[in-house]
């Protein structure tokens, strides 16, 4: 089985350890992806911010994979599934058609807008159970946890890798176009975790966004929310997300969280490691860590 | 702005935004309060949970992207859109670094978009 496949800008860039990763997971279901080229960005909330336009700039990714003569386009941040699956809805709209087809047309590009958008969490949440029967083996905790850290919850230490997760906001929503899950409390990243032998941890910010996109418009308010997060999952080994923008503000901001003469010096560390959810699943079906992006040392 | 009127103010949106979790006031604060005025419609991280939440269905996402075309941007939007009109992504990327970097990750190359289609796609001539 064939699938396009749209990183988005951020994951394109910065993130090719997220993208090898889902190839590699997806592979070992008989699913191989082809990435979109000439892509450009998905048009929220940056364009839509300044243009009711945005959904022509969604439309050329839309007619993109249609050129490629794929019906399914994989992704892995929530702001572009959200994005590009909001503009197929549009589409439904013959007068927006229309004139996405009219500014298409110089490109040589049309677009019929039923294209499927599938988040790689929907997309391997589609299948549980396959996965399940893949798994190897769970995923190791940490050889030695931070002395800091609170005892276990269940008793005793070593035990299973213990996982904070914070759930992809725009995959999941607006509910009445995503068609996925529950909405406001989505439970498919939270099961895919514990498929692979690891304990997820509760916290009360899974369904907590972690403010990424909030550094757009103030820097301040963007870490703080990342700091709220980092503080509730101090019994967790790691952060779990499933999209580009999380990443960014959890894992590769962490040193602007900590250090922003927010973090008193008395206090435990707040930094931790942080995965995509492809590259833990990989390491319960036996993949190699290397080709997950996984440097020894760096998580573990 | 004008406050909707399927809106009846019961303050849920400001009880599940992530902006209001961490003391800044996003359009959730106008839409509990229509006096109220030190709330920026900027301050969002477009988690949608305050439109899904919304026992009355507001489309608090369309009126609040409505709201920020009426006014002016703060640098981190306007220099990503910049960038969007500038080369087709919210990131610059360079074609050479690009191909180097996925080499080395054993990913089919990438070509990318040509730097004027956003400006064509969105009829915003130079």
């Amino acid at each position: 089985m064939r699938f396009a496949f749209y990183p988005g800008c951020l994951v394109l860039q910065r993130m090719p350890e997220y993208e090898a990763s889902t190839r590699a997971v997806l592979r070992e279901l008989g699913i191989e992806l082809e990435i979109v080229q000439q892509a450009t960005c998905c048009g929220s909330p940056i364009v839509e911010s300044f243009t009711p336009d945005w959904v022509y700039l969604a439309a050329y990714n839309l007619a993109l994979v249609e050129r490629m003569g794929h019906d399914v386009v994989v992704t892995v941040c929530g702001g572009c599934t959200n994005t590009l699956t909001r503009a197929a809805l549009a589409l439904q709209d013959p007068e927006a058609r229309a004139e996405a087809n009219r500014r298409l047309e110089p490109l040589g590009l049309t677009v019929a807008g039923q294209v499927q958008v599938r988040h790689v969490v929907r997309l391997l949440a589609e299948r549980e159970e396959e996965l399940r029967a893949r798994v190897v083996r769970p995923p190791l905790p940490p050889r030695r946890r931070p002395p800091l850290s609170p005892p276990l919850a269940g008793g005793q230490e070593g035990g299973r890798l213990r996982v904070a997760i914070t759930n992809p906001c725009q995959a999941f929503r607006p509910g009445d176009v995503m068609g996925f899950d529950d909405p406001l409390e989505p439970q498919s990243l939270r099961r895919l975790v514990e498929l692979t032998g690891a304990e997820v941890v509760d916290y009360g910010g899974e369904d907590e966004c972690c403010g990424a996109t909030l550094y757009l418009a103030n820097r301040q308010l963007s870490l703080a929310a990342g700091r709220r997060k980092l503080e509730a999952v101090r019994e967790a080994d790691l952060l779990l997300h499933s999209c580009g923008n999380c990443q960014l503000l959890l894992r590769r901001f962490q040193r602007l969280i900590v250090a922003d003469g927010i973090h008193p010096r008395d206090e435990p560390d707040l930094r931790k490691p942080a995965l995509f959810l492809p590259q833990l699943v990989g390491l319960a079906l036996g993949l190699p860590e290397e080709e997950l992006g996984l440097r020894e040392g760096t998580w573990r | 702005m004008k406050h909707p009127e399927a809106c009846i103010q019961c303050g849920t949106c400001v009880t599940v935004c992530p902006v209001e979790m961490v003391g800044g006031h996003a359009i959730v604060t106008f839409l509990a309060d229509p006096e109220a005025s030190d709330y920026s419609v900027w301050l969002c991280s477009s988690c949608w949970r305050c439109q899904e939440a919304c026992p009355t269905g507001v489309n608090i996402y369309e009126l609040m992207m409505e709201e920020r075309r009426c006014q002016a941007a703060p640098g981190g939007y306007q220099d990503a859109f910049e960038k969007v009109l500038a080369c087709g992504l919210a990131l610059e990327v360079v074609q050479e670094e690009l191909d180097q970097n996925r080499a080395a990750w054993g990913l089919e190359p990438v070509e990318l978009p040509s730097p004027d289609l956003a400006r064509v796609l969105l009829r915003l001539e130079r």
